[in-house]
């Protein structure tokens, strides 16, 4: 962030594009240290200012009122106090001399995000790295052991081998079924919404909620006991024998997926769904009169029309299967060949507090996750350049 | 074209929220302190300052029983205010507020290593420096449970209420209907079994069921830590727990072994011992009470008639014998928690003496659905309204005073083997059979840190 202070506002060049707004008698040049410090206390004031009314507020508070009471005047003082804070910094930049406020005003109102942001996602992100050079208890430097580990061990091998899967499938499916859906769902006259409905109800079931549904379509009791599970009881009653579904190895994977694509499909479907009708008619209707049939022109007109869609529902299954854990944790923990990357890290860090494990793993989830992100944001771009 | 950016647009946002949620999982893991900066600095306060917070993994029932105890037993009489706080995550929780320096009072602690983890350290207050003499601590509870908390020669962990493992329930009606004796020994369990087969009084003569989520292999665990506190002895336990004996030796193979017996004996387990980890250890007592019968026996603690089917009576429909003896030797299996300080007030060595003390630990036998025990060695059997668990306090004490109750061996392990290979091992013990034996004790030991490794923990938790 620094940086970014020293060279722009100060630099010769400045970036400053509101030239009206210049006075042209104010001190222009003198003033660059003055901005650039003023620019770091505004960024700092507004959360350091919010943290100690809140610190002071709480130890004031804290078992002298009940805890409701405190919780609501931490509420208070976070919402109106950074109004009032806010108000105040820029009531403050206003009496400033010349162009000096307007020069830091940018910093005082994107300065604390930045600072904010800094304290709970990079110092974190930073730290785990330090965590992951060091021991279970944080004491001893271990130099690669960890990562050792999380290419070694038998469990964290198949972890990877598994979300390897799971990126690959997840997305695949669940986009093709929801693209499937949303085509189909296009071409209905009146139930389109019911259906689409009936398609993206299984997102508002948290992945939690979603394992429990699911364990009782697995639930698996010994021949002879009532099958509580729809797949075995429909089994039994074709006269086969109870199977315990997620213990079968390798399958037993797939079935933890079709839980997560249950859960996708209508994602998936609601985004390209309106990617679709976002096709313009009379490329359609050119298509059609050269001829084209309805599957020629879904292949080669609406598809590659909404290709940046399915890139971007695409990439944020993959990000999201990346870190699959719910799932995986309510239905088998990781038992029997299913352990994916999230469950053992949550499994090294916590079951076996093992912090410098448990980190590496976060570690390597991390950077796993950089190039999709890479993908996104530059796919990103290139719509905002297409505008 | 504007049309699509903004769904482009929707979906970056919701890519960024998926992003968010990585970022809730890190925050939640690393927030706090780098390594050494640990909170719960022991500080000396001298003034009442009113209030006590105590953590703690128990919720529900179990959770409101503790705080029932600590307002009738200590609240009533104190000038101060403890309040007990359960969570289901409290072990995930108590880490990461005391990284944070901002630690509750007591911890109660569900597994005792966890701990001595805490004591190595340095974040915890040693009963010692509170003014316990560990003489009287030891009359109170037996040496054992004492020394389950020490650390380089001080104590860390005042004992907690139990749970008493080493019960075999049975169908009562069939049993008395066959004529069938309490086994003594597990030599006349296993005719008995046999037995119960040959006449046929139900289709096997044991339930067994492992399946826990996350857990699953634990009650193969105990079954197994029961086995070997028998037919090892207590010395050999000890050493099993530490590390020093592996699995992969005569002793503890040897129980495996004589595990096996029920386990891989034909028509000896209920739908066989491949689906032992596929029942639920909650659904597996169920069988026992199909009319007829499936089957006659189930080994688990004292809380799993909460799990049988409703309208059953203690004494008519069901009881429970404890555990037989193996070669002469008894023992009682048991698990628990301990009590950890992070801070040194006075009133809260006030809390923990009268909090421990026979009034106070009287009143959870007078808690609706409690299975708790009192480790407190004067507590007496009429205190427990639910004359199972009278009857499971007699044991216990009797083998707390004989010095031959013992923790949860899982639990002492470290949490890589007791909390992970050990049950996995079981697991592909009771699937795949008797023949992969070499290969699970041989991965069990595996997992144990290596030495060197986790420097400290040397031999303080083993007791005798």
């Amino acid at each position: 962030m620094s940086h970014v202070m020293t060279t722009d506002p100060a630099g010769p060049t400045s970036t400053d594009d509101h030239d009206d707004a210049w006075q042209p008698t104010g001190p222009t040049r003198g003033s660059g240290l003055v901005v650039f410090i003023l620019s770091g206390v505004a960024a700092v004031a507004v959360p350091a200012l919010l943290y100690l009314s809140l610190n002071s507020s709480f130890n004031f508070m804290q078992n002298r009122f009940p805890a409701v009471v405190t919780g609501l005047v931490a509420i208070l003082i976070a919402v109106v106090g950074v109004f009032l804070l806010y108000t105040l910094v820029d009531y403050a930049l206003k009496a400033l001399p010349g162009t000096i406020g307007d020069r830091v005003r940018p910093f005082a109102w994107c300065g604390p995000a930045l600072v904010i942001l800094s304290i709970y996602l990079v110092y974190p992100a930073v730290n785990t790295v330090q965590l992951s050079f060091l021991d279970a208890n944080s004491q001893n430097y271990v130099g690669w052991a960890n990562y050792q580990y999380v290419f070694s061990d038998d469990a964290m091998l198949r972890s990877l081998r598994n979300t390897l899967l799971w990126i690959f499938i997840v997305p695949v499916a669940a986009v093709a079924i929801g693209l499937g859906f949303a085509v189909l769902a296009d071409k209905l006259r009146r139930l389109e919404s019911a259906a689409k409905s009936m398609i993206f109800l299984p997102m508002a079931i948290s992945f939690i909620g979603a394992g429990i549904v699911w364990r009782f379509v697995y639930a698996f009791r010994i021949e002879g006991g009532g099958q509580i599970g729809i797949l075995n009881a429909i089994k039994v009653g074709l006269g086969g024998a109870p199977v315990d579904w997620l213990r079968i190895g390798g399958w037993n994977n797939i079935l933890l997926m079709v839980i997560m694509v249950w859960l996708q499909t209508g994602f998936a479907m609601v985004i390209l769904s309106s990617a679709i009708k976002g096709v313009p008619e009379d490329i359609l209707e050119a298509a059609r009169i050269d001829g084209a049939n309805e599957v020629q022109l879904f292949w080669r007109v609406v598809v590659p029309n909404i290709m940046s869609s399915i890139v971007v529902v695409f990439t944020t299954m993959v990000i999201g299967v990346l870190k699959v854990f719910d799932i995986v944790w309510v239905m088998t923990g990781g038992r029997d060949g299913t352990e994916v990357i999230a469950e053992r890290m949550i499994r090294n860090m916590f079951t076996f507090r093992d912090f410098g494990r448990g980190a590496a793993v976060a570690v390597f989830m991390f950077l796993a996750v950089i190039p999709i992100m890479i993908i996104n944001v530059r796919r990103f771009r290139e719509e905002e350049g297409l505008r | 074209m504007k049309f699509r950016s903004r769904i482009a647009l929707a979906a970056v946002f919701a890519m960024m929220l998926a992003g968010c949620s990585v970022e809730v999982y890190e925050e939640g893991a690393f927030a706090g302190g780098g390594p050494g900066a640990s909170g719960g600095e022991a500080v000396q306060q001298d003034d009442n300052t009113g209030t006590i917070s105590i953590a703690g993994a128990a919720t529900g029932t179990d959770g409101e029983a503790i705080q029932n105890v600590i307002d009738e037993g200590v609240n009533a009489n104190a000038d101060y205010t403890a309040t007990y706080t359960g969570s289901d995550s409290f072990e995930q929780n108590i880490v990461i507020q005391i990284r944070g320096g901002t630690p509750p009072d007591l911890g109660f602690y569900p597994q005792p290593g966890a701990v001595v983890e805490q004591a190595e350290q340095g974040n915890l207050v040693a009963l010692e420096d509170m003014g316990f003499e560990i003489a009287d601590l030891e009359a109170r509870f037996g040496k054992y449970l004492i020394s389950l908390g020490e650390f380089d020669g001080k104590h860390y962990g005042m004992p907690d209420t139990v749970n008493f493992k080493s019960a075999v329930w049975y169908n009562k009606p069939a049993f008395d209907e066959a004529g069938y004796e309490i086994p003594e020994t597990w030599d006349d369990m296993m005719a008995l079994s046999q037995q119960i087969i040959d006449d046929g009084t139900a289709e096997s003569p044991w339930c067994i069921g492992t399946g826990s989520e996350g857990a699953t292999g634990w009650p193969a665990t105990d079954w197994t830590e029961d086995i070997v506190l028998r037919q090892a002895g207590t010395d050999a336990y000890d050493n099993w727990v530490t590390g020093d004996l592996k699995f992969d030796s005569p002793e503890i193979k040897g129980a495996l072994e004589t595990f096996g017996e029920v386990l891989f004996t034909d028509g000896f387990v209920y739908g066989g011992h491949e689906n032992i980890s596929s029942t639920d250890f909650r659904d597996a007592p169920d069988p026992m009470f199909d009319d007829p019968p499936k089957c006659l026996l189930h080994r688990q603690a004292t809380f799993i008639p909460a799990f049988f089917p409703e309208g059953l009576v203690p004494f008519e429909d069901y009881d429970f014998f404890k555990f037989p003896t193996i070669d002469g030797n008894d023992g009682v299996l048991m698990a628990g928690g301990l009590i950890a300080a992070f801070s040194n007030r006075p009133e809260i060595a006030d809390f923990l003496e009268t909090y421990t003390g026979e009034e106070a630990q009287c009143l959870y036998g007078k808690q609706e659905g409690s299975t708790s025990i009192s480790a407190n060695v004067n507590v007496g059997q009429d205190c427990y309204d639910n004359e199972l668990i009278g009857q499971a306090s007699v044991s216990l004490i009797e083998a707390l005073q004989n010095e031959v109750a013992r923790f949860d061996a899982s639990d002492l392990m470290p949490p890589a083997v007791g909390s992970g290979e050990f049950w996995n091992g079981m697991n592909n013990y009771t699937n795949d059979g008797p023949d992969n034996l070499d290969s699970v004790v041989q991965d069990i030991d595996a997992a144990f840190p290596a030495p060197g490794e986790e420097p400290a923990p040397t031999e303080s938790g083993s007791g005798s």
